[in-house]
């Protein structure tokens, strides 16, 4: 007979073994998350099936830890009656599921990878764009590749004589080439630039839009009239174009699914009292006014009041205090806390999606659409196509005057060609998928490129202490060896949170556990049993104190604690190397928040401040004219993570913090943050040097192009260059980060 | 010299030839998951 910490994980477990797939348990290096229950709303998911009755969708599966967790779900979900196929990915945690609505229901699978300890959400549509936008991309640069080599024979053939059979060849050739490029490849910025007109706006697709369709026809006409195209620069501009925003788009997503992970959910199962006894049932079959036990070490499934029993309740994940809060009949607990110590009875009055954790997700759910911002490119673009187009008209009217409309024609049309701005609309998109992917690598992922583009004036940094500065988890801080070991023996049959953190401790001390025997728990006292023939008795002391008592009443102490992660202190030393204000907000009492401030060598330190104050005093300070970064985790911060002006939550933390963080350091450590400072500051700097760079090349072409000095050739060679610029520029990002960060 | 004449187009067609494989490697999914594939062989 096996035994489970919690009906959740036998669950589980049961699951596992009667689709045979106990190799698991053998193959794990980590252990799987506790079982949760599943959100509501997988019924309402529409099913689209094709002729063959599959149908299929793609999942993005939370909670993935190692390489067996992916071999559990996947076989799990082939081994599920009606699931046609199914994989999941290690490296993005995605699932493609074809399965058959007629023998199963999408809510039905989407449990059963519930079951097991992972969150399953549905995925969007944009791996779609991302398919779209790669054929796009492989056909532009097909035409181009090819449209290059004949312009070059081309370009050869202006000085040296050609035959005339070769040039038709070559010129009809490319104008076959270029029209997929200009009708089909193209067509995002045309619709872009549609979209934006009807809105009432030019964004940079419309000044590229121009650019396309001039290049366009003038090739048409020119190919009928036996005269010079710059078919080879529009093939060219628009593969580099869809190659910029398709790796905008990729690098945008990567950041947005792994910051979405991670949202609050309670537990699967509670203990009912009913007249004869107690039955476990799944969580969402409570009902407010039904009594469920609950005992120390398990979490509460249900908001309620507490009827009989006492104990103390960690409520961190709601208020954000570490220390435990004493529970008496009549005080009220919220579901997804956790039950030090004592066992309670406790009658519901929420369940499910009512409960306070549930509406404080959902409502950081619906904050979460912050929406996109117009760039600094966005901003230029109407005055750049104003002055495209009055240089191009006020070219045309000049030359008109001097030498005739035949004149006139190709040197406005040179005009337009030139001033396509590829290289100032590649400017961004490429030094900010640098800048995301530098920050990326050292662990802290932004949603998109503003988050991480914000971070450029930020002046002051605000910290949640538990769980950001702080491991957020009981830890031990202070024992001997000799007394940890007869601690960890008796206390490894135990599932109470001081339990775990004496045996995680005495794990990480490398020290052997004994076996104990003739244990005792009392909950609420303690533990007692025998190691190596002689009896100890273990006990909580005084504040966050385990005292370990042998047979002749001799003490030693364990001392616990919620400690400051390893690596704080020097992220902090750096953060105020890069000139920031730094401050301590926490939710515990003064005493606490002044000795980890000391540790970490922060002197502004807020106790006693509740979550709605943290948004108040970020306010405040934004209010002084401050720019603020907000760091936090739990689910407490959320409204001072949507207040700052960018919010960075830890993904260690279970929290649904993450939805409404612009940010998340994917590494349980601070060290993230002054490398995405870092990143922002250089990606900055790439990117206005890229639009310098290429406005001042777009104002020399344009110049020469109005006086006449450029045809096909000249176009061809200075397009690509100007390019070249902006991703030489936008490459050193990575280079540059890499010399300050060692 | 004449052979270029028809060998351009040939050329061309058979370019063209790789961009249709290229076509249905993306609607078949080939490039949606380039991180998970290599790794995946070490697993089974």
């Amino acid at each position: 007979m096996d035994v489970y910490c919690c009906t959740g994980c036998e669950l589980a477990a049961a699951l596992i073994r009667g689709a045979g797939l106990q190799k698991y348990y053998e193959e794990r290096s980590k252990f799987a998350p506790r079982s949760r229950s599943l959100d509501d709303g997988w019924d309402a998911v529409p099913v689209v099936s094709d002729q063959s009755g599959v149908a299929a969708t793609k999942l993005m599966i939370d909670g993935l830890r190692c390489a067996s967790c992916v071999w559990v779900t996947e076989h799990l979900l082939q081994s599920t009656p009606g699931v046609v196929a199914a994989t999941v990915s290690y490296a993005t945690g995605r699932c493609s599921l074809r399965w058959d609505p007629q023998r199963t229901r999408l809510a039905e699978i989407a449990g059963r990878i519930a079951t097991l300890g992972y969150r399953p959400r549905l995925l969007g549509e944009e791996a779609q764009l991302d398919r779209d936008l790669l054929l796009r991309l492989g056909v532009a640069a097909f035409a181009a590749a090819n449209i290059m080599m004949m312009s070059a024979a081309l370009y050869a053939g202006w000085w040296s004589s050609m035959d005339p059979r070769f040039v038709v060849l070559f010129q009809w050739g490319s104008l076959v080439l270029a029209t997929p490029v200009a009708l089909w490849c193209a067509a995002p910025f045309y619709a872009g630039a549609m979209t934006g007109l009807r809105n009432g706006v030019l964004h940079m697709d419309a000044p590229i839009a121009i650019g396309v369709v001039v290049l366009y026809a003038q090739g048409f006409a020119a190919t009928i009239a036996n005269g010079h195209a710059y078919l080879d620069s529009l093939a060219m501009l628009v593969a580099l174009l869809l190659a910029g925003r398709m790796l905008e788009s990729r690098g945008r997503r990567r950041a947005a699914e792994a910051a979405l992970s991670l949202a609050a959910s309670v537990p699967t199962s509670a203990r009912r009292a009913t007249a004869d006894g107690v039955e476990t049932v799944r969580a969402d079959a409570l009902h407010p006014g039904d009594i469920i036990d609950v005992g120390a070490g398990e979490e509460l499934a249900a908001d309620g009041m507490v009827s009989a029993g006492s104990g103390r309740v960690r409520m961190a994940l709601i208020t954000g205090e570490s220390e435990p809060v004493e529970l008496g009949p009549g005080a009220e607990v919220v579901a997804g806390s956790v039950l030090l110590d004592g066992a309670v009875a406790v009658t519901v009055s929420a369940v499910g999606r009512d409960t306070v954790l549930q509406q404080m997700a959902e409502q950081l759910r619906s904050a979460a659409d912050r929406g996109a911002r117009p760039t600094s490119a966005d901003r230029i673009a109407p005055w750049f196509t104003a002055g495209t187009l009055l240089v191009a008209a006020a070219t045309f009217t000049t030359w008109v005057v001097i030498a005739g409309l035949g004149a006139a024609i190709p040197k406005a049309v040179a005009v337009l060609v030139v001033a396509c701005p590829c290289a100032l609309a590649l400017s961004r998109p490429l030094a900010a998928a640098a800048g995301l992917g530098a920050a990326a690598r050292r662990g802290l992922l932004f949603r998109s490129a503003d988050g991480l583009l914000d971070l450029v004036d930020v002046d002051t940094v605000a910290l949640d202490k538990t769980g950001t500065v702080t491991k957020g988890a009981l830890t031990v801080l202070q024992a001997e060896d000799e007394t940890l070991r007869v601690a960890a023996g008796l206390e490894r049959y135990s599932n109470h949170p001081i339990a775990r953190a004496i045996v995680d401790e005495a794990g990480r001390r490398g020290i052997p556990l004994p076996r104990g025997t003739d244990v005792v728990e009392t909950p609420g006292v303690g533990i007692s049993g025998r190691v190596a023939g002689k009896l100890w008795r273990l006990h909580a002391g005084e504040a966050s104190q385990v005292l370990v008592l042998d047979e002749h009443g001799r003490t030693a102490v364990i001392l616990l604690g919620d400690a400051v992660r390893p690596d704080s202190a020097r992220a902090i030393a750096q953060l105020k190397q890069l000139g920031l204000e730094i401050a301590l907000l926490t939710g515990d009492h003064e005493g606490v928040a002044r000795r980890i401030g000391w540790e970490i060598g922060v002197k502004a330190v807020v106790p006693r401040i509740d979550p709605s104050a943290k948004a108040e005093w970020v306010r405040a300070k934004q209010s002084e004219g401050h720019r603020v970064l907000f760091g936090g985790d739990g689910i407490n911060d959320g409204p001072a993570l949507a207040q700052a002006d960018v919010g960075v939550a830890m993904g260690s933390g279970a929290a649904s913090s993450v939805l409404v963080a612009d940010g998340v350091i994917s590494a349980a450590s601070l060290n993230p943050l002054p490398t995405g400072f870092v990143a922002a500051r250089a990606c900055t700097r790439a990117i206005r040097l890229n639009q310098m760079r290429s406005i001042a090349y777009n104002v020399l072409a344009v110049s020469a192009a109005a006086i006449g000095f450029v045809n096909p050739l000249v176009a061809a060679v200075l397009m690509p260059l100007s390019s070249a610029m902006v991703i030489w520029g936008s490459a050193r990002v990575e280079a540059v980060v890499r010399r300050q960060i060692q | 010299m004449n052979a270029v004449l028809f060998l351009l187009p040939i050329a061309v067609f058979l370019g063209a030839i790789f961009v249709v494989l290229f076509v249905l490697a993306v609607r078949s999914g080939q490039f949606d998951d380039l991180d998970d594939p290599p790794e995946r062989i070490l697993h089974d």
